[in-house]
């Protein structure tokens, strides 16, 4: 009884120790190495320089994978430094005109969508350093000359990692070269804040900003369409964002829910009420059909006419 | 002396060194401008035919791969099983070495195996003449894919390559336009991805059309006219819902109502679709705001 009882208490540990030992193997909290990242990264920058925006010139990709690679390769992941990709930087560098520089906090696919892919504006993501490195991930190892594709130290376990340094740098340099007048595009809905402190860009894009170059300082606080109005200009950490690019020199203006702006985050929300256009009639059903829908398209006509009429009367 | 009968000998021996490095220098020069040359020719090869276009895409393979990978890990990564490499060769293969006007859709029947991918319904959005609104809009709204937000479309988008009988097979220096001849590389792929693209949807379908062009929103010349709406399966799909968008600020020259607009129900009633058509569907006109925010048919009714 005692031996069968031993048996299962040695079954049971053996089994517990398996399953850690498992995650073990796992060194790290954060996702692993993007797989294929080399072709990526590699295939990106020919896509930019030849298709994306050929007005950058000839860049050696190869080159600049190699520098990018051996920023983080062969060392423990959590000694990246940002000058660790000082040679990356300075090979996939170029200038980015003036006027078109958006910073932001908070509102990544926001800002994709609206620099138009650096027709609009020129965000980090769509200048080449930027381009390269968008929504991936990386990491090697001490002793390795290998990607780590298992896992990647997070922002908590180590600060020092491939992927926040690599960002560090290229904003630092972004802030650098940025002239004329910059835009900032703010969520006013975030918890804690729309000027995150720490951040990028408190800590990393300010404080390089070239006064000299920097005609105005252009600020958007935005909240989500159907989020809380946490901060806006001239209040909480807004105020403190303007107040330190004031002290600092610069011509600094706010705006709350700029426009061009609203019509975006509108897309998905296209039937709200700050949404809706005075031009137009109310927005007729979307998905699946019925069939005689087509037959009743001038009923649909005279009601929204109707409805219009009805709401101009009520403004007015 | 000895010392000075050695040094003449030194000086001979040295002057025959000198002699030697200075000739060894010479050859080197030589092949390498050789080299050169000759490098520089085969890349402008006088074989090569000659046309109006652009040519092919510099490190188009890079590209390719590395636009393939792209969508696959950061995209759709449940396409996970798709062979990037393989998927290359199947494109290379389908234009490398062959004359640029004599390519055929079998040529790019391996390429369109290998990078077909479902389509979930109700999510196929065709267009006409609005290339850059509608890719505008899919890009901000992932519930709509246009053929180009697929994988096959996904890779080609804004490449252009094609082939030559003579070394190294591929040409960069010029492609044929549509009007040189009809079977060249490109046309022939987009309208066999059209094709595919067009015989994948299933449920209600979306098509962006552009009201504000004088020639008239739908135009049975087009892709959409002449392949897209020809190769949709009635047993698939339901029905089409057609966006008929007008430049903001811009001429209302067709309407729903409209002839081209009219030709186009009847030929897809004729098929069993039910079509419903919408002016300015309001999400599409509110990014057409983005860029015209002041404009009066962009007045918001909670603007002051």
């Amino acid at each position: 009884m005692m031996r069968s009882l031993f048996s299962s208490l040695l079954l049971v540990s053996l089994l517990f120790m398996n399953s850690f030992s498992e995650v073990q193997g796992r060194k790290w909290k954060g996702e692993g190495t993007t797989k294929n990242l080399e072709s990526i990264v590699i295939g990106r920058c020919y896509d930019y320089i030849r298709i994306v925006n050929p007005a950058v010139g000839e860049k050696n990709c190869s080159e600049i994978w190699e520098a990018f690679k051996n920023a983080f390769i062969n060392k423990d992941p959590c000694t990246i430094l940002p000058k660790d990709y000082e040679l990356f930087i300075n090979l996939s560098w170029h200038t980015i005109p003036s006027n078109k520089s958006l910073f932001w906090e908070n509102n990544h696919q926001l800002v994709n969508s609206f620099a138009s892919r650096g027709r609009r504006y020129m965000s980090l993501a769509d200048t080449l350093s930027g381009f390269l490195g968008d929504f991936l991930n990386w990491c090697g190892e001490a002793n390795s000359t290998g990607l780590d594709y298992e896992s990647c130290p997070t922002m908590e376990e180590c600060e020092n990692n491939a992927v926040d340094s690599f960002w560090r740098m290229a904003s630092i340099t972004y802030a650098q070269h940025s002239s004329g007048v910059i835009h900032v595009l703010l969520n006013g809905s975030a918890v804690g804040g729309a000027y995150p402190v720490p951040g990028f860009f408190a800590d990393y894009e300010i404080p390089n900003l070239q006064r000299d170059k920097i005609s105005q300082i252009i600020i958007w606080v935005v909240d989500d369409i159907e989020g809380p109005d946490i901060d806006s200009c001239g209040i909480h950490t807004v105020k403190i964002l303007e107040n330190r690019l004031k002290t600092l020199g610069y011509d600094v203006t706010c705006t709350d829910n700029d426009k061009s702006v609203m019509f975006l985050l509108c897309l998905d929300y296209p039937d709200h009420s700050k949404c809706t256009l005075s031009s137009s009639a109310p927005a007729a059903q979307r998905g699946p059909l019925s069939s005689d829908r087509g037959g009743s398209w001038n009923k649909l006509m005279f009601v929204s006419f109707a409805g219009f009429l009805f709401r101009s009367a009520l403004v007015y | 002396m000895p010392f000075q009968q050695g040094s003449a000998r030194t000086r001979q021996r040295t002057v025959l060194l000198v002699g030697i490095v200075v000739l060894l220098a010479a050859l080197v020069l030589a092949v390498v401008l050789a080299s050169l040359l000759t490098h520089g020719k085969q890349e402008v090869s006088p074989k090569m035919l000659k046309w109006k276009d652009r040519g092919t895409t510099k490190n188009l393979q890079e590209v390719i791969l590395g636009r393939c990978y792209n969508y696959v890990m950061a995209r759709y990564p449940e396409l996970g099983d798709k062979d990037c490499l393989k998927i290359w060769e199947s494109l290379k293969h389908a234009f490398i070495y062959k004359n640029p006007c004599n390519i055929t859709s079998e040529d790019y029947e391996p390429l369109m195996e290998l990078a077909s991918h479902p389509i979930s319904c109700n999510k196929s959005l065709f267009w006409s003449k609005t290339s850059d609104l509608v890719h505008r809009y899919t890009k901000s709204n992932q519930n709509f894919l246009t053929l180009e937000d697929t994988l096959l479309g996904y890779m080609a988008d804004r490449v252009s390559w094609c082939g030559d009988p003579s070394a190294p097979g591929i040409n960069y220096e010029s492609c044929p336009k549509r009007s040189e001849c009809e079977s060249n590389p490109s046309s022939v792929f987009w309208k066999t991805a059209s094709k595919m693209f067009a015989e994948a949807a299933c449920g209600v379908v979306q098509v962006m059309l552009n009201g504000s062009i004088e020639a008239g929103a739908f135009r049975n010349s087009s892709i959409f006219g002449s392949i897209e709406i020809l190769n949709l399966n009635p047993d698939k799909v339901s029905a089409v819902h057609i966006w008929l968008m007008h430049d903001i600020g811009g001429p209302h020259s067709e309407s729903c109502s409209g002839h081209s607009i009219q030709r186009l129900k009847t030929i897809l009633e004729e098929r069993n679709f039910k079509i419903t058509c919408e002016d300015n569907y309001r999400p599409v006109q509110l990014l057409q705001c983005v860029h015209n925010p002041d404009h009066r048919d962009c007045r918001l009714c909670t603007s002051t």
